[in-house]
């Protein structure tokens, strides 16, 4: 990494923590946006706490439908589960052309307004990407690979924990990467079904036709998934470059 | 492989959708009463849903579908046994909705419920698992699509379904859906045209120009990871303070809030699978082709006409597959800011926590991207005719 | 004729070929040989201006081809190289008319050339036209982009390791088909390859190049006969030379009156061949036919081996 994206980076980061830790720090340039004295920073909870939560449910999404889909993909690529791997490709297909919103919305009449629907349909849309990525890295390892396994007396237990799934590690942190990103913009609408999430300061704007918090809102939003988008990245290189392949056949 | 298995063989897949049949018929509700549109409601078993005739119809029906399932091996006898179930319980739920709404009561709903969808996917997984298998061609595939699309309509059309709550929701909306469809429909294309528009000739730059494909194609990147809400956000400030300052632009319709932010934050998410696969799909082709091209003296302009571009063009449809796929599920979003859209009724349904309205934006949205996807798979497919491994 | 003027190619500082010249022919295959980086691809696309050479002019028939517009150029030089570029998209008829189509050829004419290209490659147009290249065998899609090549009848075709992409046995079928072909056509050809014996089999003369440089420029048998360098000899290889100096020689060059026991030898077989079948089948002598199969005389290995001495 040059030091001009590292310096990049910090300051990014730094900027979005002064941020949330303190916004009214920043009032001055939200200020010119407000119309009849409204307020300029966003005051019915902390952008902290809004923060937290929204990443905490993100967080708990996401290792849910990681754990759900590694294990799957891993049972359709197995000869036991083989016969359902054409479906579940399909499946997996089809499951993409639902917009993240309609899942999000039809899980509400299900269970109630707050966190479970969103967290339901962060879980469910989740799961999409990191199965898709994980059946495709185990069945890119090379079959001559798993032959020379084989022919070492590893059983299949062994081949899968220390051939397969290290080889098809990045492209699982890829799929991980995607779906956070999704889930992070579907937490944000979360807050249209009362989820505690940053989305609220959006919504919140909206309503009371407050251009400062959409845009306070918006931005916070942006820079945070931007950033954790990047820091993901970053973890997944890392990945490649132990299996010695450049990042580029990864991503 | 088939033919080491005993005759009778219980296929494993036919053995989970016999399981989720059994659940739907006899554990789940079939459709769900209320006395009025927003009450709690009390589910119906099938049993108590149809009269004794229907009841008998239906299962005889689901359980011939379901041996199907788990006995034949002809896969289009399994497509056909699932075609058959849908077709049965499709226009079953609308009947049952007449027949448990009390005669002249108006205000009672009656929707679908938990027995119906799982017996609905069960029949689709086993649709979805023959078709998978079938490798149908690109036309086969388009005219199963226009099949269901056919019988979709017909059901609709029919008034089969027209005392289901969903048809109810309709009915007092009709004028403002097809106008909620149009504008979902301007979002989501008109965006992805623009996209093209201008995705294509960068796409075709940032493949000359090294230097220029990496900060092109890092620049989209950062633009398609920020979630749509915010985009929106980040996009309502400038376009509010444009259309508070310049006569035109307000006179143009452009406004903080409404379509102009949704559409130009669905054209920014579209540039990048554009762009990048235009790149793509350009550079794959072979060094040899164009040097061939070149040696037999194909101008530039010939050889982009008639070798790079016919070679990068189903690549570049996989890209607009894509934007068109998360287009039509974007715009959804766009109602939250007034940008209008299917996303409308979505929204307005959650506020009202009313599930049929909700249902009512999202099954015209689901189903436009699967048709969507359907269609440029099979258009992809038709392109890659002869420049690929396809006999 | 094409001639070959202190052609010149720099890179930055690398040289990669140093004013080369030399002429070929008009109905002659001239034959580039040498190491890989030894310039010879380079050479070759500086006559179709694919590359354009820093220094040095090329000649067709008179007229240097620098006056030429590019394209147009291209359209009258054929152009055949290594895994040929046929075009994925298009199929094997398509893919034949590419040039006509360009030249503007109206479309009878382009369906006739195509038809009667096929023919002459032993392709069946019935199975082979609506064909797409990944459907045909590497022999086929090679015939496919001689074809091709040819199909605005050029007066000069350049080819750089047409067969490289070919295993041994299909290789040496596709040099015969491509001489017979060659000789029906009278096409002046100038073929790169890094295979000394393709050199030797197809090559009326043959250019051998090194870092950059032409040291020899001559008949396979003065080059055998008289390396300019050390690298020619080596290249040419000092234990083969006396195999490769019987392959130039026909059998009917060192055929005897007289009859022999055994199956005939043709009279085109070289010298090489009939030596190696006299071996092999532990004969002193065998009979020689014609193209008739009529018996028109006898060669022995004391004729071959006297005949041998006598090249050296």
């Amino acid at each position: 990494m040059s030091p001009r994206s590292i310096i990049l980076r910090a300051s990014a980061l730094l900027l979005l923590a002064t941020f949330i830790a303190a916004p009214q720090l920043f009032a001055f340039a939200f200020e010119p946006l407000t119309v009849n004295n409204a307020p300029a920073i966003y005051n019915q909870s902390s952008l902290l706490t809004l923060t937290v939560s929204h990443l905490r449910t993100v967080f708990l999404a996401t290792l849910a439908s990681t754990v759900l889909a590694i294990a799957l993909a891993i049972f359709v690529t197995r000869p036991a589960g083989r016969e359902f791997l054409p479906l579940s490709r399909s499946l997996m297909n089809i499951g993409q052309t639902f917009p993240p919103v309609a899942v999000l919305a039809i899980a509400v009449p299900l269970v109630g307004f707050g966190e479970k629907p969103t967290l339901i349909a962060l879980f469910l849309y989740g799961l999409l990407p990191i199965f898709e990525n994980t059946l495709t890295g185990l069945m890119e390892v090379s079959p001559r690979t798993l032959e020379a396994a084989r022919g070492m007396g590893m059983n299949a237990r062994q081949r899968l924990v220390q051939v397969e799934l290290p080889l098809a590690l990045p492209l699982i942190l890829a799929g991980i990467r995607l779906s956070v990103i999704i889930s992070l913009g579907t937490a944000t609408i979360g807050s249209t079904v009362a989820a505690k999430g940053l989305g609220e300061v959006i919504i919140a704007g909206l309503q009371s036709n407050n251009v400062a918090f959409i845009l306070q809102g918006g931005l916070v939003v942006a820079l945070l998934a931007v950033l954790i988008h990047d820091g993901l990245g970053l973890a997944e290189r890392m990945a490649a470059r132990k299996l010695g392949r450049s990042a580029d056949e990864v991503s | 492989m088939p033919t080491l298995r005993p005759t009778l063989h219980l296929d494993r897949l036919g053995a989970v959708i016999a399981v989720l049949i059994g659940v739907a018929l006899f554990a789940a509700p079939f459709v769900t009463y209320r006395a009025n549109r927003i009450v709690a409601g009390e589910g119906r078993l099938l049993t108590d849903a149809l009269p004794p005739a229907g009841v008998t119809g239906v299962l005889i029906v689901v359980l011939g579908v379901t041996l199907c399932a788990a006995l034949a091996r002809k896969l289009l006898v399994r497509l056909g046994a699932a075609a058959l179930g849908l077709c049965v319980i499709f226009p079953a739920v609308g009947w049952s909705a007449g027949f448990v709404t009390p005669s002249g009561n108006t205000f009672a709903r009656v929707s679908p419920s938990v027995g119906f969808w799982l017996l609905a996917l069960a029949f689709a997984l086993l649709a979805a698992d023959a078709l998978t298998r079938l490798h149908f061609g690109p036309w086969a595939r388009l005219a199963a699509l226009a099949a269901a699309a056919g019988a979709l309509a017909l059901l609709l059309l029919s008034g089969a379904w027209n005392d289901l709550s969903l048809m109810k929701e309709y009915a007092n909306r009709a004028d403002s859906f097809w106008r909620e469809a149009r504008q979902h429909l301007w979002l989501a294309f008109g965006s992805m045209a623009a996209a093209c528009l201008v995705g294509l000739p960068l796409g075709m730059v940032a493949h000359r120009i090294g230097r220029l494909r990496a900060a092109i194609l890092q620049g989209l990147n950062i633009v398609q990871t920020i979630p749509s809400i915010a985009l929106f956000g980040i996009l309502i400030a400038p376009l509010g303070y444009l259309a508070a300052h310049v006569p035109l632009a307000a006179a143009l319709g452009i406004r903080g809030i409404g379509a102009a932010p949704a559409f130009i934050a669905l054209f920014l998410y579209s540039l990048l699978p554009i762009v990048a696969n235009t790149v793509a799909g350009l550079s794959q082709v072979p060094a040899a082709v164009t040097d061939a091209a070149r040696g037999m003296g194909m101008s530039a302009r010939q050889r982009l006409l008639q070798v790079e571009w016919p070679l990068a063009l189903p690549v570049v449809l996989a890209g607009i597959r894509i934007v068109l796929v998360q287009n039509l599920g974007l715009a959804t979003v766009a109602a939250l800011i007034g940008g209008g859209g299917f996303g409308t009724f979505v929204f307005q349904g959650i506020g009202q926590t009313a599930i049929d309205l909700v249902l009512l934006g999202a099954i015209p949205t689901v189903a436009l991207s699967f048709a969507a996807a359907v269609i440029l798979d099979a258009v992809i497919d038709l392109t890659q005719r002869g420049a690929h491994d396809r006999d | 004729m094409i001639e070959i003027e202190h052609l010149t190619k720099r890179y930055g500082a690398d040289i990669v070929v140093d004013d080369v010249s030399f002429t070929v022919e008009e109905g002659e295959i001239a034959v580039v040989v040498g190491t890989s980086g030894a310039g010879k691809s380079t050479l070759l696309r500086m006559i179709n201006r694919l590359v354009v050479p820093n220094a040095g002019r090329v000649l067709i028939d008179g007229q240097d081809t620098a006056t030429v517009p590019e394209d147009e150029l291209r359209h009258r030089i054929g152009y055949v190289i290594q895994g040929y570029g046929l075009f994925p998209h298009r199929d094997v008829a398509h893919n034949i008319a590419t040039v006509p189509r360009l030249l503007g050829w109206d479309r009878k004419r382009i369906a006739n050339r195509v038809e009667e290209l096929l023919d002459l490659f032993q392709l069946d147009p019935g199975e082979f036209a609506q064909k797409f290249p990944h459907q045909l065998s590497g022999g086929q899609q090679q015939r496919v982009g001689v074809a091709r090549a040819l199909a605005a009848k050029p007066a000069l075709l350049l080819m750089d390791e047409p067969f490289g992409s070919l295993d041994p046995v299909i290789r040496g079928k596709a040099q015969d088909d491509l001489l017979a072909i060659q000789r029906r056509l009278g096409t002046t050809i100038v073929l790169v390859t890094h295979d000394m014996n393709e050199a030797f089999h197809l090559g009326d003369r043959i250019a051998v190049m090194d870092q950059a440089r032409l040291l020899q420029y001559a008949t396979p048998a003065a080059l055998l006969a008289h390396p300019a360098e050390a690298f020619v000899e080596q290249l040419v290889g000092t234990a083969e030379r006396p195999f490769r100096l019987l392959s130039l020689v026909t059998v009917q060059e060192a055929m005897e009156q007289g009859n022999a026991e055994g199956e005939p030898l043709p009279l085109s077989a070289s010298l090489r061949d009939a030596l190696s079948q006299l071996i092999w089948r532990g004969r002193e002598a065998l009979p020689v036919a014609d193209a008739s199969g009529a018996l028109v005389g006898r060669i022995s290995i004391d004729a071959i081996l006297r005949r041998g001495r006598s090249l050296a």
